[in-house]
Parts: structure tokens; C-alpha cells; sequence
């Protein structure tokens, strides 16, 4: 492979987002170049991706092959360079072909609504580059790069609806619960990184060395490997909705539809399938892989399969079949890692990922079709069929898969999934009935959903009936009038495209074979068994597939689990939120009393403990340093006399003008004090200080009321204590700290190179024969450069303090303000 | 704020030149004798008070004709500016240059430092905040 | 000497605690304005200059390269970094000695009152 494989496939990421916002460019009101411009992104990257697979084949898992580095940030291991093994390559396939077809789906749904597909294709595009980034990019950090563009861009598009504040807050939900994910994949990929450098030198960045030449170098049971695991499964879980984050899933669906069909039913979601995927031949040999991704898989699988039952708005019930089916695939992951005969118990993975994207996104983009003729409420749908009869077919063929009929790519999913689930006896004893009974009544969910479908829709009895109107209509996002001609069925034929694929898969499995398996990596050699075969050869799956559809039927239409619930985990968000912004408000207003002095004494107690502390663990602290006599140099004793004795008086003194005087005098004797020490610079600085601050106390003074210190004696008391016992423990560690110090010092350094260099800075040398100021302007340059802006930020605050006084918020209005963004 | 004592203000006209004098000898002596940017400018700014409290807002700005405010971003200006020059010519940030030229008429080099322009920043910079926060808050006074 | 400006730092410390603990704005902006002496003072303390019974800082002061002999050991010369840092951070308490100041006279412009008591209740209660 040369460097230009790179190029081509950086192109394949950038193409969609590229020529999305070159959109931005296009007339407004030139609706089909638009869509056709929009539309290439995506065929760009899919025939890129399959001339890179022509060119150079499939990458194998045992020894991938990434395309040639292009340096971009070798510090931080961050380089361009693609993997494009058969998971990745599949993904980038599936998101580049629906991204195509979604391209013209938003151009049915949003119809002739100029300002919606202004700013709906760039986005898409932008989303459509990050979710290719993800499964191609070889450099892991690379890949949580991209897996926080679609996080944003997923927040965009669910927050579509600027004006609705509710879409927002659902948008700032997903935002923050995958955002947060996305920062633990972070810290798993650097723990990676750091513990396979350990000892190794260069630690492993890059998919392709910790799958393919690194591999041996990941011990499994180091705890850095495992918690770098933990982390990472952990970011997983929460993009794919897994138990307890599933919640986003379903509020994600305040987005348009289209934004819903892509992102949240076939791609974005499955990048935590696609991560578990990738981490699968490495990490399975971690104990804690099964023991984690099975029973959350599981668990999550039943439980949104039982919400998906009783759920009246069609979006809704998608969402949870898809947090559902989520669920499985990631328990398919976790059932791969057990050891069936000396093989890892995983066939057809990516058969089973795309499976589902062939039948959901279908479902869900003509539930937005539906939602914008009739309604999306089930309920309201009842005889439907006659009014849309394609839509509503297409939506039927997609429910047949939903529920797993034979036919259909999916029922051969469920069976491998079905046989991984009775193969697993081997390795966990009985537990495998549980979460075979747990996968049956998931099935009895999806087929019981499915038959209340074609009954509603086709009006037959035993449907959903109508009650209570509170519809939720895609009317807000679309047109007044409905469109007619060509392109006003694109709303339902991209749909109509997807889900054929599924009865390809089922009715020809040949031919699914033929071009799924060079990209599987689990795949079995014997293709995949037709629908008939299962019948002739009836295995206990089956059995258990039969008994569920048969039981599907009776849930379907029987009377029980008709209502519409409320999921409780769509609380916990809420409940966080409340907890950060309410519960640290309530706790600003305790600790945040405005009163200086309470501030001050916290922060004294807490030095006055750590001192006690220092003194408690090393009680040479308290011996008497060895000091010369005090009397011993006469003019020291009469500057310390003045300053103590100033200081003193200070808190004394009432007036004002003695205040000033003492202030100044108190100053002059520390000047005095400097040229004691030698130090000339500093004496003459303090000197035109205390001028300068004289000056400005007098100015002030003049300026405020003349008022008394009015505290009581009791209070006096109190201060007084504190500040002694300060004062002394400061003191004491000033005279601690002169004695002792360790050779040679800094100060040492800066002496021998203030003039001419030495071996040592390589004979450079500050070429100043003032130490001190040498140190300021050039060795602590910068230091002095960070003072002087400090200065001019102080300066300027005082220019704005007083230039507009009328603008300023008063006290009543600032403190309103507080409160106000407080409670908010 | 005006003093109106015929002394200062006679003393202060002898001062002043001496005083504004010293300020730049310690800026620009700094690197080799005691002084520097934060001396000199401190020194400056004193001067330049104690002149306004004898003389008047007036004098004053016939003194220093512009607002405080530019001297201080004229003197950021300055430190950041030589501080990056170096960055043009590859090397690290901040670094300085020293040499010595003869000026005509002497006898002795004079002896420079790439630093001295960073102090001479410094220096601009503590004149423009002390003159400009004297001047604000007597400004207020008036 | 050390013991001198030890207790000096002592006292000082102590009256600007005791200063910006009380209730008046006026008293805690001294308080400050002490501290900046303590903690300078403190500093140079630190810094084991020795001091020279016969100050002859206008013909050679010491922070100077050309009295500074390599051979003397360190313990015997005066350390410039603690001068540099102190220099630093007295011009830095000018600046924010004038901030200070200026929010002092803005405030009992805006409220007319400099007691911290005052202040604190009326934000709370808004």
C-alpha cells in the first residue's frame, strides 16, 4: 500500500462533510442541486471504500494491514492512517449507503422547506464524516476524536428545533450521557497506550498493532490493561444505549426523522457494537468481558423489549426495540468470548449488525412518513392501509424482520444468536436457560409488536384503537401542504430500497453470502443456511423461535400491556441534573456567605491544621533554630522595633490621617530592612511604592465616609486569637526555613550565568551583570511578561470600574442576577 | 488634587527633570547597576504625581501628553514584541540577544542586551498603570 | 538577625489577620496592604543573606556580578532570586492595592455603606 491509500480513504471521511457544507453555497431555492450535491458525500465515500477493497482486498484480522502514516501530531500519537479490515469496511459501507439514502429521504420528509435542507445537509454531512472517521481511523485516538464529532453533531441534530425548549434539554441529555462516555474511552485508550509502553518503550497506539503485532504484548492480567478495558467498554455502553443509559436513546428522538432513521437506529448507536467488535479479539481473553457484556447485553435486551410493548408513539417503539436489539448484539459480543469446542462461540457478527439496520431504519423513516400524513401515534393509525397502501407495505415488511419471520436476513440472526445462547452451556453451566428464556420473551415482544402493527395498520379487529388524542405529529418539522409528483416519494421508497435487502438475505443467503462474507471475520464456512434447511434440521432454537412467535401472537393481540408507560430511567438524567445545578446551588448559598471574614478564617484553620500536622510528623520542627543574638546589630533591632511597633498601632489609630502617616512609616522602616539584606533594587522599588501607595490612601480616604469600626469586644477577642496564633505560625516557619536549605540553591545558578554562560547553558550567558534584574528580564522572562499583563488587566479594571458608573449594575441588580442563574 | 504650596512648586520644577532623568539612567542602567524597567518606571510614575499635586491636572498633561493607557499597551507591545522576535529567527521564545557596539565619541562600547527593550516594555508598562490609576481615582476627587 | 525580621513577620501577620477580619471594608484593605509586607519580608528572611555590619551598598552591592567571586561558597553570598521574586510581587501589590481601592470607593459609592455585615446580608436576602 503506498501513502496514497491514505489520501484516497482521508477522502472517503472528508467527502460528506466536505460536500455537505458546499452545499452552503448553492442558491436557496435550488432544492434538487442540493439534495444531488449532498448526495454525492456519500457515494463518493462508498465508491472509494469499494475501490479500496478492489484495489487491495479485505484486511485480515490475524495481520491487519493500515494504510501508511501521514504524520499529524506524532506527540501525541495522533497520525492518519486507516484500517479498513472487514468490521470497519463494513460499517463504513452500511454508513456511507444509508447515508446516501437518508440524503434522499430528508428531501421527501423536509419536502420543499428551503431553510430546513439549508441547514439539515451540512450537518448530515458533518455527522456522516465523524461516524466514517470512527470505524476507519487506525490510530485509537484518532477514533475518539471522531467519536466526539458525532456526539456534537448528534447534539445538533436532535436539538434541530432551536425554539423547543424540551428538544434542547433532550439534546444537552444525549450530549453529556455519550459525551461522558466518550470522556472514558479517552482515559481506557491512554491507559492502553501507557501500560503497553511500559517496558516496551513505544506503547500501542494504532487498532492495527494492538490486533495484529502487539497483540502479545497486552498482558491480561495486568490491572492497567483491565481497568483500560473497564473504561473503554464503559464509553461503549453508553453510545449504544446500554442499562442504565439507555435513556437517551428514546429522548433522542425529539430529532427529525431522517436524523432518527441514521443516527439513532442504524449508525451512531452501533459504534459502541462497533468499539465491543473491534476490542473482541484482543480483550475476549479478559475474564471480565463475559462476566460484564453478557448480562448487561441481556438484561438491556429484555428490558426495552418489554418498555417497546407498552409505548403508543411509533418513534418510541422503535427507540426501545433498538435499545433492545443493542442489547443483543453487545450480548453477542460477550457470548463470543465463551470457548465452544476449543472456538470462540461467534458466527455472522456482521450479518447480525446489519441486519438490524435493514429493518429499523426502514421502520423508522416510514414512521416519519406516517407521522407526516396521518400521525405517529398507533392509536390513531387504525385502517391506515387505505389511505397510504405503499408506506404502509413497506412498514410491514420491515415489521416481518422486526419479528424475525422466516424469510428474512433476521431470522437467521436470531437463530445464530439462538444457537450462541445454547452453546453456551458449555461454559456456564445452566445459566445459559435464563438467558434463553430471556431472549424468547424478548422475541415474544418484537413479534407481539409486529402483530399489532399489521393489525392497526390493515384495520383488522384485534388492532390498536383509537383513544384520548394527544398525538405526537411530524407536522411541526414539515410542510403545510403535502407534496405530489417524483420527488415526494422519496419519503418512503429509501425505506422500501433498505428493507428488499433483507429478503435477499433471507429468500438467497447464497448471495448474501457471496457478499457479506469476505468481510466477515467469524463467519462459518458453509454460508449461511437457508430458512428451509433450519426447518428440515429442527434444532431446540428453533423450537424456541416457534414457541415465541406463536406466543407473539397471543401477547399481539391479546388485551393485556396495551397503555403507554413511562420509562423510570427517564428520570435519571433529570435527577443528576437537579442534583449539580439545584443541590450545588443550595449549597453556594450555605458556603457562600458573602462575608469576607468567614471566607479568611476557613482558609486559616486549614493552614493551621496542616501545620499542626507537619508539626505532629516531625517534631525536629520545634527545636530552637540556632540564632545569633537579637542585640547584635543594633540598626536590625531599631527597624524591627518601628515596624512591630507601627503594626501594632495600626488597628489602634482611628484617625485617618495618623492611619496614613503610620501606614507610610511602617514602609519606610521595611525599606530599611532591604538595605540591611543588600538588596538595593528591591529597597528603591519599596521606597517609591510606599510613595505611590501613600498617595493613593489619602486620594481613597478622602473618598469614603469617615466611618468607626464598630465590632464587639467579644469579637475583638476572637480576631485577636486567630491572628496571633497565625502570626506565630508564620513566624515560626520563617525561622524554620532560614535555618535550613539544601546546597546547591537555585539562586546559585542564576549568580554563575547572569554575565557569561558556562559548559552548562553551552557558554550563553544573560550578558547583564545585575543578578537580579537579569533573573526578571530574561531567565523568569516570562514570568515577568505574565506580571506585567496582570498589571495592565488590573490597571484597566480600574479605567472600566469608573468609566460608565451609570451601566453598572447596581448591588440590587447584580445580586438579582446571582440568585437568577442560581435557580435556574 | 493640587497642593497649592509655593515651595513644592518651586522645588518640584528643579526636581522633576532630575527625577525624570534618574528614571531612564536606572531603566537603562539596569542590567548592569541596580535599577531596571520596574525601578525606572516606578521613579517615573512618582515623579509624575508628585508633579500633578503641585502643578495641576494641567501641567500634567502637558507633561505626558497621552492617555496612561497607551503607554501600557504600548509597553505589553514592546515585551511581547521583543519576545518574539526570536521565534522568527527559530529560536525558543523569549530568547535574548547580547553584543556591544561604540557609539561615536566614546571610548567605551556600550554594551547592549536584547533584554533591555523587554524592560524598556516593563517600564512603559508600570508608568502607564500607576500614572493612570493616580490620575482615575483624583480625577474622581475633582 | 533571622530572629528579628522572624518576630517582625510575626507581628505583622498577626495585626492584617486581625485587620481583615473585622467589619469595615477600610480596615481589611490595610490589612491587605500589611500582609504584602509580611509576606515580603518573610521571603527575604528565607533567603539566609548574611547582613554586613557595615553596609556598603553605593560602592559594590552585592547582587552584582563583578563582586561576585565563583569560588566563595554560596552560603557566604546573597542569594538574588528571592530579591527578584520580592520585586515581582511589590508591583503586583501595587496593582492590586489600587484595584482594591477603586472597588472600595465604587462600592460605598453604590450602597453607601463599607460594612461587610451590611453587604453580605443584602445579597443573601435578594
Amino acid at each position: 500500500m503506498t501513502t496514497s491509500a491514505t489520501v484516497w480513504l482521508l477522502l472517503c471521511v472528508l467527502a460528506p462533510a466536505v460536500l455537505g457544507c458546499a452545499t452552503l453555497w448553492l442558491p436557496r431555492r435550488a432544492i434538487a442541486a442540493r439534495t444531488l450535491v449532498a448526495l454525492l458525500g456519500p457515494v463518493a465515500s462508498f465508491g472509494i471504500l469499494l475501490q479500496h477493497f478492489g484495489a487491495y482486498g479485505v484486511s485480515p484480522i490475524e495481520a491487519p494491514a493500515a494504510t501508511p502514516v501521514i504524520d499529524w501530531i506524532p506527540v501525541l500519537h495522533l497520525n492518519l492512517s486507516f484500517l479498513a479490515d472487514g468490521l470497519g469496511g463494513f460499517f463504513g459501507l452500511l454508513v456511507s449507503g444509508i447515508g446516501a439514502l437518508i440524503v434522499l429521504y430528508a428531501r421527501g420528509y423536509f419536502g420543499r422547506d428551503e431553510a430546513a435542507l439549508f441547514r439539515f445537509y451540512p450537518t448530515l454531512g458533518f455527522f456522516t464524516t465523524a461516524m466514517m472517521g470512527i470505524v476507519l481511523a487506525d490510530y485509537m485516538l484518532l477514533t475518539v476524536l471522531f467519536w466526539e464529532l458525532t456526539s456534537i453533531s448528534s447534539f445538533l441534530l436532535i436539538g434541530w428545533d432551536r425554539d423547543d425548549r424540551h428538544a434542547v434539554k433532550l439534546a444537552m441529555q444525549a450530549f453529556f450521557t455519550t459525551g461522558l462516555g466518550g470522556m472514558f474511552l479517552m482515559g481506557g485508550v491512554l491507559m492502553c497506550g501507557y501500560a503497553t509502553g511500559l517496558g516496551h518503550g513505544e506503547g500501542l497506539w494504532r487498532w492495527s498493532e494492538v490486533l495484529g503485532a502487539g497483540a502479545g504484548r497486552i498482558n491480561v492480567s495486568d490491572p492497567l490493561i483491565i481497568w483500560s478495558f473497564v473504561l473503554m467498554l464503559f464509553g461503549a455502553a453508553t453510545k449504544s444505549a446500554q442499562w442504565p443509559f439507555h435513556y437517551w436513546l428514546p429522548g433522542a428522538m425529539a430529532a427529525p426523522t431522517p436524523v432518527s432513521a441514521f443516527l439513532h437506529s442504524a449508525t451512531m448507536v452501533k459504534a459502541g457494537v462497533f468499539l465491543t467488535g473491534r476490542m473482541f479479539p484482543v480483550f475476549a481473553a479478559l475474564d471480565l468481558w463475559g462476566q460484564i457484556i453478557i448480562p448487561l447485553g441481556a438484561f438491556t435486551m429484555l428490558l426495552a423489549a418489554l418498555i417497546a410493548l407498552n409505548q403508543h408513539d411509533l418513534k418510541r417503539i422503535f427507540a426501545y426495540t433498538t435499545v433492545s436489539q443493542l442489547g443483543l448484539l453487545m450480548c453477542m459480543y460477550g457470548l463470543g468470548s465463551l470457548d465452544y469446542h476449543g472456538h470462540a462461540n461467534i458466527e455472522w457478527d456482521i450479518t447480525q449488525i446489519a441486519n438490524h439496520a435493514f429493518y429499523k431504519a426502514p421502520l423508522f423513516i416510514i414512521a416519519g412518513a406516517l407521522g407526516h400524513f396521518i400521525s405517529r401515534d398507533i392509536t390513531q393509525l387504525n385502517g391506515a392501509f387505505r389511505k397510504q397502501p405503499a408506506m404502509v407495505i413497506t412498514m410491514l415488511l420491515a415489521g416481518y424482520a422486526l419479528a424475525a419471520g422466516p424469510g428474512t436476513i433476521s431470522f437467521q440472526a436470531k437463530e445464530f444468536f439462538l444457537h450462541a445462547i445454547h452453546h453456551a452451556q458449555e461454559s456456564i453451566g445452566p445459566w445459559w436457560m435464563v438467558l434463553m428464556a430471556m431472549a424468547a420473551i424478548t422475541a415474544v415482544c418484537n413479534v407481539a409488536i409486529f402483530v399489532r402493527l399489521l393489525t392497526t395498520l390493515m384495520g383488522w379487529p384485534g388492532g390498536m384503537k383509537r383513544e384520548a388524542s394527544h398525538a405526537h405529529d411530524d407536522h411541526a418539522h414539515g410542510h403545510a401542504e403535502h407534496e405530489h409528483g417524483p420527488w415526494a416519494h422519496l419519503i418512503w421508497i429509501p425505506g422500501l430500497v433498505l428493507v428488499s435487502l433483507q429478503y435477499v438475505g433471507g429468500l438467497a443467503p447464497g448471495l448474501w453470502t457471496q457478499w457479506i462474507a469476505p468481510l466477515e471475520t467469524h463467519a462459518a464456512a458453509e454460508g449461511i443456511p437457508t430458512a428451509l434447511h433450519a426447518f428440515m434440521h429442527p434444532t431446540l432454537p428453533l423450537y424456541v423461535s416457534l414457541i415465541a412467535m406463536a406466543g407473539g401472537a397471543v401477547v399481539g393481540l391479546g388485551p393485556l400491556m396495551r397503555g403507554a408507560i413511562v420509562d423510570v430511567h427517564d428520570r435519571i438524567y433529570p435527577a443528576m441534573y437537579w442534583l449539580s445545578v439545584t443541590g450545588g446551588g443550595r449549597a453556594f448559598r450555605v458556603i457562600q456567605t458573602g462575608r469576607f471574614r468567614n471566607y479568611i478564617v476557613f482558609v486559616l484553620i486549614a493552614f493551621l491544621g496542616a501545620y499542626l500536622c507537619a508539626m505532629i510528623l516531625d517534631p525536629a520542627m520545634l527545636d530552637w533554630p540556632a540564632t545569633e543574638s537579637i542585640f547584635e546589630f543594633i540598626p536590625g533591632v531599631l527597624l524591627g522595633v518601628i515596624i512591630c511597633a507601627t503594626a501594632i498601632l495600626m488597628p489602634i489609630v482611628q484617625s485617618r490621617v495618623v492611619r496614613v502617616i503610620i501606614l507610610g512609616s511602617c514602609g519606610f522602616s521595611v525599606v530599611g530592612m532591604y538595605l540591611l539584606y543588600q538588596a538595593p533594587d528591591l529597597a528603591l522599588t519599596q521606597l517609591m511604592f510606599e510613595i505611590i501607595s501613600v498617595i493613593l490612601f489619602v486620594l481613597v480616604l478622602r473618598l469614603l465616609p469617615d466611618t468607626k469600626e464598630t465590632d464587639a469586644a467579644s469579637g475583638r477577642w476572637w480576631r485577636f486569637t486567630i491572628g496571633s496564633m497565625t502570626g506565630l505560625a508564620i513566624g515560626w516557619l520563617t525561622l524554620v526555613a532560614a535555618q535550613s536549605g539544601a546546597e546547591p540553591r537555585l539562586g546559585e545558578f542564576f549568580a554563575r550565568h547572569s554575565s557569561t554562560g558556562t559548559e552548562m547553558t553551552g557558554g550563553r550567558g544573560g550578558g547583564g551583570n545585575n543578578i537580579v534584574n537579569v533573573v526578571l528580564v530574561d531567565f523568569r522572562g516570562f514570568d515577568t511578561l505574565g506580571e506585567i499583563t496582570v498589571l495592565s488587566i488590573a490597571a484597566l479594571g480600574v479605567f472600566s470600574l469608573f468609566r460608565r458608573r451609570e451601566s453598572l449594575p447596581t448591588q440590587d441588580e447584580f445580586g438579582d442576577q446571582l440568585m437568577r442563574s442560581v435557580r435556574a | 488634587m493640587t497642593i497649592s504650596s509655593p515651595v513644592l512648586r518651586n522645588s518640584m520644577r528643579l526636581i522633576l527633570p532630575l527625577t525624570l532623568l534618574y528614571a531612564l539612567f536606572a531603566m537603562l542602567k539596569g542590567h548592569n547597576e541596580p535599577g531596571g524597567g520596574f525601578i525606572g518606571g516606578m521613579i517615573f510614575a512618582t515623579a509624575v504625581c508628585t508633579y500633578r499635586m503641585s502643578h495641576g491636572y494641567a501641567a500634567q498633561l502637558r507633561l505626558l501628553p497621552i492617555h496612561p493607557r497607551i503607554l501600557i499597551f504600548l509597553g505589553l507591545g514592546l515585551a511581547l514584541g521583543t519576545s518574539a522576535v526570536p521565534l522568527l529567527l527559530g529560536h525558543p521564545f523569549l530568547r535574548s540577544a547580547v553584543g556591544e557596539f561604540h557609539l561615536p565619541f566614546t571610548h567605551h562600547p556600550f554594551h547592549y542586551a536584547s533584554a533591555m527593550a523587554f524592560d524598556l516594555g516593563v517600564m512603559l508598562v508600570v508608568v502607564g498603570v500607576a500614572v493612570g490609576m493616580i490620575t482615575q481615582l483624583s480625577e474622581e476627587l475633582e | 538577625m533571622t530572629l528579628i525580621l522572624a518576630i517582625c513577620v510575626a507581628v505583622t501577620f498577626a495585626v492584617s489577620i486581625y485587620l481583615m477580619t473585622a467589619r469595615e471594608l477600610k480596615s481589611i484593605a490595610m490589612g491587605v496592604f500589611l500582609l504584602g509586607h509580611a509576606a515580603n519580608l518573610s521571603i527575604i528572611a528565607m533567603s539566609r543573606t548574611p547582613v554586613r555590619h557595615e553596609p556598603q551598598l553605593l560602592k559594590g552591592p552585592p547582587i552584582l556580578n563583578a563582586s561576585f567571586n565563583p569560588a566563595q561558597p554560596m552560603s557566604q553570598i546573597v542569594d538574588p532570586l528571592p530579591q527578584a521574586l520580592i520585586l515581582t510581587a511589590i508591583v503586583i501589590g501595587f496593582a492590586v492595592m489600587a484595584f482594591l481601592l477603586s472597588l472600595l470607593v465604587i462600592t460605598s459609592r453604590k450602597t453607601g455603606t463599607l460594612s461587610v455585615e451590611v453587604l453580605a446580608r443584602e445579597g443573601v436576602e435578594e
